[in-house]
């Protein structure tokens, strides 16, 4: 492991002496709560998505251990009531509000900002060799506008109670009596959040590249980014606005949504899918950007087919706009533009098909070391093949009517969310920990708990596969006995994970501590982020650095020291 | 290593560039001209935002005018041309003024530019000074969104008792169109104030004048949404 | 003595804000002319008896003015053309959400008109026979009607005769 593969502008490397890190530069409470530095806005982000994550991942936990037998029992003795009848009553609601809670905080605040807005604010200026991103007040605007509406929405469901899922279809959602006028706020406001980090992107990757960063020396990952930001910029504000209609439907009645006066519920579906089907993609590319990263670096092999891999991200952004309908096949649309929806649905695999092959033929004859960021990468390619494959289950019409709203879905897309996007999360934060922290942490307890990870995880979602097939519907308490074992395997597998996970977060922390000092470049990559000291200085880079290769280029790295300074 | 060191005067200061920048110049962008890129990029980006959220509420329009074209056709008769008419005109008149204010800061004429914030501001006001008659008209005859709607059944065709897509659909809709876009104006005259604040201090001129043009750019794209909403909400035939 | 740089390419380091090009003002009269008379021809010909032309009519009206506002007052004419791409774009996915939603909008009722079901069931699941096509011709009928379930003795505006 060479301690300098990349000359560059380090500061060891051109001055005698180490600038103080980012962390080191100011110090105080203040000091991080106003701050406009992307690194450090990037760090409160990553706090704050896992603590979202842990939330609503004991939330899983809670409802995963009551599913374990087939009637209820764990949520009857967390409520009390005056009689059996409306304890029941009320532990089924309990139910309904946890798993709610459970969705709308993965989803809204953890999923959708777990990695551009952590890793993407930490590393994409780094990357592009730029100072910070080009709007860093904004940025911070954004973090504190994500922690409101997060807040809200924890408020809004524990608080008042919501039970609507994370979907709020019409006309439950216009009709309950619960807050849904303030939970809807709250994604509202994470909206706004989301809509500013992508804008802020954009505009840093089309105005803040360094000298000679021309788009084919991009990073996959920024490419996975900005394809993000485009869907973000896209999407987003129909979310905003079909929430509008939402509020506004349950205050003035407007009659949109309800058939009663002439509306159509259905059409809820195309507002929200509008925007939440590409929203899964804001959730998976910037795993894809990860993996990219991930592969390359571990096997020390040029990416196999960069622009494919490049492009077939631009691709999947715009035709996640074309395929919303597949959500909607039992929910009254036409029959005919369910087949027009089937049909454009399986167009969306063939990119993230090309991305998949590429990666397998980039560790085709690579030197690859078996550390936890490639244990996480190669736990990617496994899990999120399988949650793709499964998706194309459900794109298909026919077999949807029969697994639609089943556990089939659930597995689905829990092997794709969290197989997918958690695990290369999990492979990013292990990857660029030195750099951001500047420590490494525990490489073998790294490894273990990625196997831990792995086992908990399959453990949990396969048997929901089987038990969907056979008709297990989602979102119920209880269920018949024939499904008992399914449940038991996927509870079991739930706590597996949860321990690996908790161990994770545990050696993580230690680790910002007390940690091995590491390197500026453990793993020997070439991209931008290893040119600078770890943790990186304030302003990133001394200098402005200049680029003159691709960020692949690994062979060659010692020899032709391609990243300079002027 | 293909370029040599700048050398750093002194205790090692954070970026090399201080002494150049000129005072508008934050300090994570190397010159003016990629600052002002990056300032309006970041603007049109924000305008496409505004777009696709409006789109949402033009495609509710649309398909409550699809289903229900008679509904629609006779509830517009209780919107009033003439106020339409006029508040368009103003509309575009402030975007004149606007745009007239930018080209007076990159030619450094001060006072044309602050006169034309401060007409830009005062047009805004008459547009929600119309809007406000408008209203309260509506609110007199009871001609409000969905169940609020008391006026009896516009047209003897839809006399029926059910409501099914009935003139509150269509009031509900004006209602969200012209109210979103009443904000942007009332958020337009705040920013635009706050520009006008700055001009007076004359912060603006042919070197800077990115604020100028942003906010600019935002009030046309207000307009721009009032062009559709004027022929689709009053002059539905 | 510092390089700059911008978008990755190395530039003079000059201080001074890049040329800009400051259109005559004469050219702002037109504009705001152009959009006065057309404000005015719309507003003529909503009273105009076009039929079923005048909501083209109205929309091509509307499209020219704010291609006058858009070109010369937003300057995206000569302007960094990255600008015009970002609008158009939005636009073509404007145009998707439309596209796709009446893509079923307007084909909710084909399979079952094909299979000859005229109806819709009501909340007691009884199917309530269409006596009458809305709109006369095609494409009119109220498709979001359709999942609504009209209360007994209450026909839907679709039932009764119209016009």
């Amino acid at each position: 492991m060479a301690t300098t593969t990349v000359e560059g502008a380090l500061a060891g490397a051109a001055h005698d002496h180490r600038e103080p890190s980012y962390i080191q530069a100011s110090s105080g409470l203040k000091a991080w709560l106003f701050t406009i530095d992307h690194k450090r806005i990037g760090m409160m982000y990553l706090a704050s998505v896992w603590t979202f994550f842990f939330i609503a991942g004991a939330l899983a936990l809670l409802f995963r251990l009551e599913l374990l037998t087939p009637n209820l029992d764990l949520l009857l003795h967390l409520v009390g009531g005056e009689n059996a009848a409306m304890i029941h009553a009320k532990a089924l609601d309990l139910y309904n509000k946890l798993f709610t809670l459970h969705g709308g905080l993965m989803v809204f605040a953890f999923i959708v900002p777990s990695i551009p807005a952590s890793l993407g604010n930490f590393f994409l200026p780094l990357m592009l060799g730029a100072k910070d991103v080009a709007f860093p007040k904004l940025n911070l605007a954004s973090y504190y506008l994500y922690v409101i509406g997060a807040s809200v929405v924890v408020y809004a469901i524990l608080g008042a109670g919501l039970d609507t899922g994370w979907t709020f279809y019409t006309p439950y959602s216009t009709t309950t009596g619960t807050a849904v006028t303030t939970a809807t706020l709250g994604v509202f406001i994470m909206g706004f959040s989301s809509i500013l980090t992508g804008l802020n992107f954009i505009v840093t990757i089309h105005k803040m590249r360094a000298p000679g960063m021309t788009w084919n020396r991009m990073p996959l990952f920024l490419w996975a980014i900005y394809a993000t930001s485009v869907i973000q910029i896209l999407a987003t504000p129909v979310l905003a606005i079909t929430l509008l209609l939402l509020v506004m439907e349950r205050t003035l009645g407007i009659g949109i949504f309800d058939p009663a006066m002439g509306g159509d519920p259905v059409l809820f579906q195309h507002f929200f899918w509008f925007y939440s089907h590409p929203a899964v993609y804001i959730m998976i590319l910037p795993a894809f950007g990860v993996i990219s990263e991930i592969i390359a670096v571990h096997s020390k092999k040029h990416i196999f087919g960069y622009w494919a891999i490049a492009i077939s991200s631009v691709a999947i952004a715009i035709i996640s706009f074309l395929v919303w309908g597949h959500h909607m096949f039992v929910s009254g649309q036409s029959e005919f533009a369910a087949v027009l929806f089937s049909f454009l649905t399986f167009a969306v695999a063939v990119p993230t098909a090309i991305k998949v092959f590429s990666w397998v033929a980039t560790l085709y004859k690579g030197s690859i070391s078996f550390t936890t960021p490639m244990l996480y990468g190669l736990m990617f390619l496994f899990t999120f093949t399988i949650g793709g494959l499964t998706g194309i289950f459900l794109g298909a019409l026919a077999v949807d009517v029969h697994l639609h709203d089943t556990y089939f879905v659930v597995a689905h897309f829990h092997y794709v969310m969290m197989g997918g996007t958690v695990v290369a999360f999990l492979g990013g934060i292990h990857h660029w920990w030195p750099k951001m922290t500047g420590r490494m942490y525990p490489e073998t307890l790294g490894k273990i708990c990625s196997v831990i990870i792995f086992i908990g995880f399959n453990l949990t979602f396969f048997p929901q596969f089987i038990a969907g097939t056979q008709g297990m519907p989602r979102r119920y308490a209880t269920y018949v006995d024939q499904y008992t074992i399914y449940h038991e395997l996927s509870t079991v597998g739930s706590l597996i994970l949860g321990v690996g996970l908790f161990i994770v977060a545990i050696y993580l922390l230690v680790s910002m501590f007390k940690g091995k000092q590491a390197s500026d470049n453990p793993w020997g990559g070439a991209s931008l982020e290893w040119a600078t000291q770890s943790p990186p200085i304030e302003h990133n880079f001394h200098d402005t650095p200049h680029v003159d290769t691709d960020p692949y280029n690994f062979p060659n790295i010692d020899r032709s020291a391609s990243i300079g300074h002027h | 290593m293909t370029t040599t060191t700048a050398p750093h005067g002194g205790a090692a200061p954070p970026h090399g560039h201080d002494h150049d920048h000129p005072s508008f110049l934050a300090h994570h962008f190397d010159t003016p001209a990629q600052q002002e890129a990056s300032a309006k990029m970041g603007m049109w980006v924000f305008l496409a935002t505004e777009i696709l959220m409006f789109s949402g509420l033009f495609l509710a329009y649309a398909i409550a005018r699809w289903a229900y074209p008679e509904m629609v056709l006779e509830a517009h008769h209780h919107l009033s041309i003439p106020m339409g008419g006029v508040n368009t005109v103003v509309l575009i008149t402030s975007s004149f003024t606007v745009a007239v204010g930018v080209r007076a800061a990159k030619i450094d004429n001060q006072k044309l530019l602050q006169w034309m914030l401060l007409a830009t501001i005062f047009l805004a006001g008459c547009f929600l000074v119309v809007k406000y008659f408008e209203y309260s008209a509506k609110f007199e005859h009871g001609l409000l969104p969905g169940r609020f709607y008391t006026a009896d059944y516009i047209a003897k065709d839809l006399t029926v008792p059910s409501p099914l897509g009935g003139p509150h659909t269509f009031f509900g809709i004006y209602f969200l169109m012209t109210g979103l876009h009443g904000v942007h104006v009332v958020l337009g005259m705040c920013v635009m104030t706050w520009i006008y604040l700055r001009a007076r201090r004359g912060e603006f001129g042919p070197h800077f004048f990115t604020p100028v043009e942003n906010v600019g750019l935002y009030w046309h794209l207000v307009d721009l949404v009032w062009i559709f909403l004027f022929p689709l909400l009053y002059l539905v035939k | 003595m510092a390089t700059t740089y911008i978008r990755g390419k190395q530039v003079e380091p000059e201080m001074e804000a890049p040329h800009h090009d400051v259109a005559p003002m004469s050219l702002y009269w037109k504009v705001f002319g152009a959009l006065l008379v057309l404000t005015c021809l719309t507003v003529a010909v909503s009273y105009a008896d076009l039929g079923k032309a005048s909501l083209a009519v109205a929309m091509v009206v509307a499209v020219v003015k704010s291609t006058f506002v858009v070109m010369y007052f937003m300057h995206l004419k000569g302007d960094d053309r990255t600008f015009t791409f970002i609008f158009l774009s939005t636009l073509v996915f404007v145009g998707i959400f439309f596209g796709l939603t009446f893509a079923d909008l307007s084909t909710r009722d084909a399979v079952n008109s094909e299979w000859g079901y005229h109806g819709w069931a009501n909340e007691k699941g009884q199917i309530i026979e269409r006596t009458a096509p809305a709109h006369g011709e095609g494409g009119h009928e109220a498709a979001a009607g359709h999942e609504a379930a009209p209360t007994e003795g209450h026909p839907s505006p679709e039932a009764a005769p119209t016009h």
